[in-house]
């Protein structure tokens, strides 16, 4: 029989065990809605996480309506699954950058099911243009159909299905882009650093573009901060808000304005 | 000649006292320096250089005949009258400085002089005048550059003529004078430096500080000064008790009670005996019971147990007077708290802390300042609209309720497992597994290391300024301890009553055992020399007191222990896991989820005290403990102070522990008072073991006052003693110490009182004065505001006059 600790020292440790389940109880819940329920929820219905929530804002919102949309989408990821959307709180931070900066040409890595383009393309002023880059087809098809559901044509949002790296090399010459006004980033966290030095080396930046990166504490682009801070190319700060859809988890959207080589 | 000689005397006399110069001639080089400046303004430098020269000496002329007309006698009582305001040691310089020049004087006046008179004078004048500016420099509305530009050319002239004003004999003795004066000034100071050099630990502390605020650095500060008690309480057991036994005492082995008996002989090297504090390590100077009740002991006759009781009873009289000077001390220097009204002034002004030097900490710093502005602005709203009272409330009621449980389970799982050791140690200890074994120790560590954790998570809800959380934190934590600390103690208490219980059968068994061993040596042979027992062999009491003194070692051992390892474990480990995992992690480890930890004043502040409360409580039974706390003390100061350095980042809440200092103090004192409770309460009621320990053969431990009162001091003393002693003197005199005591008490009151009132009443007033003005249409309560401005207005000058009486 191997040698048993005693009960009460087992006991002893249950303050700690409620501590950190207290503590980090957000971080539980998030668990449990970002991924056993999207286990749980696969299986059963057979759909992906964005079909359903497609097929929950197809039934919920009013067709041509970018609010009623993003309000389908807000209650869909709050109530019914998590999907890591800009959210409504940090969704405010950027409509009031993009209404300050008004920009007319804007580059989105990251496009998931759309819920930010809709959010960006909402908030730009007329005649402007929106690039969205998605790596996922199947993802990068839902998104088209909720972009075209909120009413946003080809010419408005256009919709590059490829990898964000093989993309921006690629801007100047397939697309005819001269300079980036906007860029916002809300793809894989480990990729911001490259793109961004990408973005650097691609000449699309001038004085003045700014970009807006989320999720840069949770879950976080160290590597990225790291650059940022290093490379004095920027005049930058960090919007300090919550992970969205969820109270306690803090995170925050870093703003970058290109400031060049002094 | 004379009036010459006078002349010459005051230059040297000013040239001599440089410093002290200064006050005299204020206001003429005040004129001086006005008209100076109006005349630098408008010319270039190379050329105001000269004619300033010129000015100056034509204007020190003219001061200088006034000056002649006073004599000698009132120029040296004016001078001493205003040494006298400076400091000591200036003072004595300034007298040396003036004997020498005396000297110098008396040489001078004899010597011929080659250089004319008056270019003598009007040299030394404006070396003076130099000298002077140089001193008057800081003062002055120039730009830097000006500022420093004049310094180095003063200063050069000042070193090419100042040399020239003696000759021979006395210019040597002038030169060396002023470089020793300068010499003195530079040693003093240097010897400033080396001061505050010479303070422990200084540097380490302010670093800390710089990068953590003040509230982290008041813990080591307080760390500091345990150390500094915990020193001097090791010297008194260490120099009066443990030397002495050492090395004046019988040597181990002479007799029963300092050797070890047979049985454990064995085992007694083995290290795990030895690490519980048993074998050799029980039977030596470290443990009560080693010690011998001889009443003097070596050609010193030492009086051991009086000095063992004295000391005893010294260290906690030490304790005591220590703790309440500090709060005496620390309670001039708070002022009057004040934090609810002016709130937004108060945030707005005094919110930085300048002791900050860290960029890292001032940005947290500079962010909780932005979130408290806005937490006030919101709280201001949400008091304004005042519905969610009961909430908050409600949440406190509910976190209160939350801590008294988990207090409540912690309660009873200690009890639970003492009781369970009480089971164990009947059975016999070599029957059970070490984890059960070292059972109660463990649950106490482990609860005192968690249930903090639990209270911080659990105040979160409460919703506290940082600084009142604080001291809620501490209270509850202080309640847990101190809850631990006396389920300890009670179970302690059974412990003993169960080994009296034993000494009384050991002892009758002895006397047994006595008479049998006498009455085999007479029956077989009378004419045989008496048998000789090895001492090893002799029965024994089991020694209550010794195991009581092993019981707290072990108990100081396992907490310095924990803390070290959580140290090690949740500091260190955690902040290398984070640093390094986080190159190939899939989050921000830094910035998300485990980060780094911060560092934890209230625990660290508490966990501080009760080690010293068991210090307090163990130190009579065992003498080592004082030298064990002091060693862990030092350990802890260097390695808290590489740990907090190394793995800790600063406290996202910054915020500053002005006035936290005497609430530690407040809670030490409490857990001195608690901790000698249960220490007397054990010395006055138990009598002492029969066969070991300094008190060994007395009815109780205090009868060696007694004793020694009867037998080392004249009859006529022992006499007025036990009518000092009478009940009848005793009463009154305590009597009389209550009033006096009510007396201060009243008296400080009333010196408090006008203080406050200059606090509060002009604030009231004004508040008042804001709330008539803001309802001026309305007249319903009016009259009653006013009376009692006009009433507040009264007790001011009441208390005007009171202080002025005072």
């Amino acid at each position: 029989i191997p040698e048993m600790v005693s009960p009460a020292i087992a006991l002893a440790f249950l303050p700690l065990l409620l501590t950190l389940i207290i503590r980090y109880r957000y971080y539980f819940v998030l668990f449990y809605r970002a991924i056993l329920v999207r286990i749980w929820k696969d299986c059963v219905t057979g759909l992906t996480r964005e079909e359903r929530a497609y097929q929950y804002i197809l039934t919920h919102a009013t067709p041509g309506d970018p609010d009623s949309i993003l309000d389908a989408f807000d209650v869909w990821c709050s109530k019914v699954e998590f999907i890591s959307n800009i959210g409504p709180k940090k969704g405010k931070i950027l409509d009031r950058l993009l209404m300050e900066q008004s920009p007319l040409t804007v580059l989105e890595l990251g496009t998931h099911c759309g819920y930010s383009t809709v959010r960006i393309a909402r908030a730009l002023p007329l005649g402007a243009r929106l690039y969205s880059v998605e790596m996922d087809q199947r993802n990068a098809a839902i998104a088209e159909k909720i972009i075209r559901l909120a009413g946003f044509d080809d010419d408005m949002v256009e919709l590059i299905v490829n990898p964000s790296d093989e993309v921006i090399p690629r801007l100047r010459s397939d697309y005819g882009l001269e300079r980036l006004d906007f860029v916002f980033m809300d793809h894989w966290k480990k990729s911001y650093c490259p793109d961004l030095q990408m973005l650097e080396g691609s000449g699309l930046l001038g004085k003045g573009s700014m970009i807006v990166a989320d999720n840069v504490l949770f879950p976080g682009a160290p590597k990225f901060l790291r650059h940022i801070r290093k490379s004095g190319l920027y005049e930058w700060k960090i919007h300090r808000a919550t992970l969205e859809y969820s109270k306690g988890i803090r995170d925050g959207m870093a703003e970058l304005v290109y400031q060049g080589i002094k | 000649k004379k009036k010459r000689g006078n002349g010459r005397r005051k230059g040297a006399s000013k040239e001599a006292g440089e410093g002290e110069e200064e006050m005299q001639v204020r206001p003429e080089k005040r004129e001086r320096g006005k008209r100076r400046r109006a005349k630098n303004d408008q010319e270039a430098k190379g050329r105001e250089r000269d004619e300033e020269e010129q000015t100056k000496i034509k204007s020190a002329k003219t001061t200088k005949t006034r000056k002649k007309e006073k004599s000698r006698k009132t120029e040296e009582e004016e001078g001493e009258g205003e040494s006298e305001e400076r400091n000591t040691k200036r003072k004595k310089k300034h007298g040396s400085a003036k004997k020498e020049e005396k000297e110098e004087d008396g040489g001078k006046q004899v010597r011929p002089e080659s250089l004319s008179p008056e270019e003598l004078e009007k040299l030394k004048e404006a070396v003076d005048e130099r000298k002077k500016l140089i001193q008057g420099l800081r003062g002055k509305p120039w730009p830097m550059k000006k500022k420093l530009v004049t310094l180095r050319e003063s200063q050069e002239f000042v070193e090419k003529y100042e040399g020239a004003l003696g000759k021979g004999k006395g210019r040597k003795l002038y030169a060396y004078k002023v470089m020793m004066t300068k010499k003195w000034m530079k040693f003093q100071r240097d010897f400033e430096n080396f001061k505050t050099a010479c303070i422990p630990w200084e540097m380490k502390i302010k670093e800390i500080e710089s990068h953590f605020g003040s509230s982290v650095a008041s813990y080591f500060i307080f760390l500091r000064w345990m150390y500094g008690i915990n020193m001097i309480l090791f010297g008194l057991t260490f120099g009066l008790v443990m030397v002495p036994e050492a090395l004046m005492g019988r040597p181990y082995g002479s007799i029963p009670r300092k050797t070890v008996p047979r049985a454990e002989e064995a085992s007694a090297m083995d290290f795990a005996v030895l690490w519980d504090w048993g074998g050799y390590a029980q039977y030596s100077v470290l443990f009560y019971g080693y010690y011998n009740s001889q009443r003097a002991i070596g050609w010193l006759k030492f009086r051991m147990p009086l000095s063992y009781f004295l000391v005893g009873v010294g260290t906690v009289a030490y304790s005591y007077m220590v703790v309440i000077r500090t709060m005496a001390r620390n309670a001039n220097e708070s002022g009057v708290g004040d934090d609810n009204s002016f709130n937004f002034s108060w945030k707005m002004f005094t919110s930085w802390d300048y002791l900050i030097g860290n960029p890292e900490t001032a940005d947290n710093k500079f962010a909780s300042i932005t979130t408290s502005f806005k937490e006030a602005i919101l709280e201001e709203q949400e008091s304004r609209k005042d519905d969610n009272i009961h909430l908050t409330r409600f949440l406190r009621v509910l976190a209160n309720f939350l801590v008294l449980c988990c207090l409540a389970g912690s309660g009873y799982l200690i009890y639970f497992v003492v009781r369970r050791s009480q089971k164990f140690a009947l059975d016999g200890l070599e029957n059970h597994t070490w984890w059960e074994r070292n059972e109660v120790n463990m649950v106490m560590s482990l609860l005192g290391m968690f249930c903090p954790m639990l209270f911080d998570v659990i105040s979160t809800l409460e919703n506290y300024h940082p600084r009142v959380a604080l001291q809620w934190q501490l209270g509850r934590i202080f309640a847990l301890f101190l809850g631990n600390l006396y389920t300890f103690i009670i179970a302690l208490m059974d412990e003993i009553n169960l080994k009296r219980e034993e000494e009384k059968i050991i002892k009758f068994n002895i006397t047994m055992w006595e008479a049998s061993l006498y009455n085999s040596t007479v029956s077989e042979n009378s004419t045989a020399p008496p048998v000789t027992i090895h001492p090893a062999d002799v029965p024994r009491g089991p020694c209550w007191e010794t195991m009581v003194g092993q019981e707290f070692v072990r108990l100081i051992i396992s907490d310095t222990m924990t803390t070290y390892i959580t140290l090690l474990i949740g500091d260190f480990l955690r902040a290398v896991l984070v640093r390094f995992l986080n190159y190939c992690w899939c989050w921000d480890l830094e910035a998300g989820f485990p980060s780094y930890s911060e560092f934890d004043v209230s625990g660290n502040v508490l966990g501080l005290i009760f080690n010293q409360g068991m210090i307090w409580m163990g130190a009579f039974y065992a003498p080592c403990l004082p030298a064990l706390n002091v060693l862990r003390l030092h350990v802890s100061m260097y390695l808290q102070c590489w740990a907090v350095m190394c793995c800790n980042v600063p406290q996202e809440r910054v915020f500053k522990a002005s006035g936290s200092n005497n609430f530690y103090m407040a809670m030490l004192l409490v857990i001195l008072f608690l901790s000698t409770l249960p220490a007397i309460y054990t010395i006055v009621t138990i009598p002492p073991s029969f066969d070991c320990g300094p008190f060994s053969g007395k009815k109780r431990m205090f009868d060696v006052i007694h004793e020694t009162l009867e037998s080392d001091f004249p009859a006529w003393f022992s006499k007025v003693f036990s009518y000092a002693s009478n009940p009848g003197l005793v009463l009154p005199f305590i009597l009389l110490m209550v009033l006096a005591i009510y007396y201060f008490t009243l008296a400080w009151i009333h010196s408090q009182k006008p203080l406050c009132f200059l606090f509060v009443c002009p604030k009231r007033g004004k508040q008042e004065e804001e709330q008539t003005s803001s309802t001026e249409g309305t007249n319903g309560s009016r009259g009653g505001q006013k009376s009692s401005l006009t009433g507040c207005r009264a007790t001011k000058q009441q208390c005007f006059i009171t202080g002025g009486r005072e």
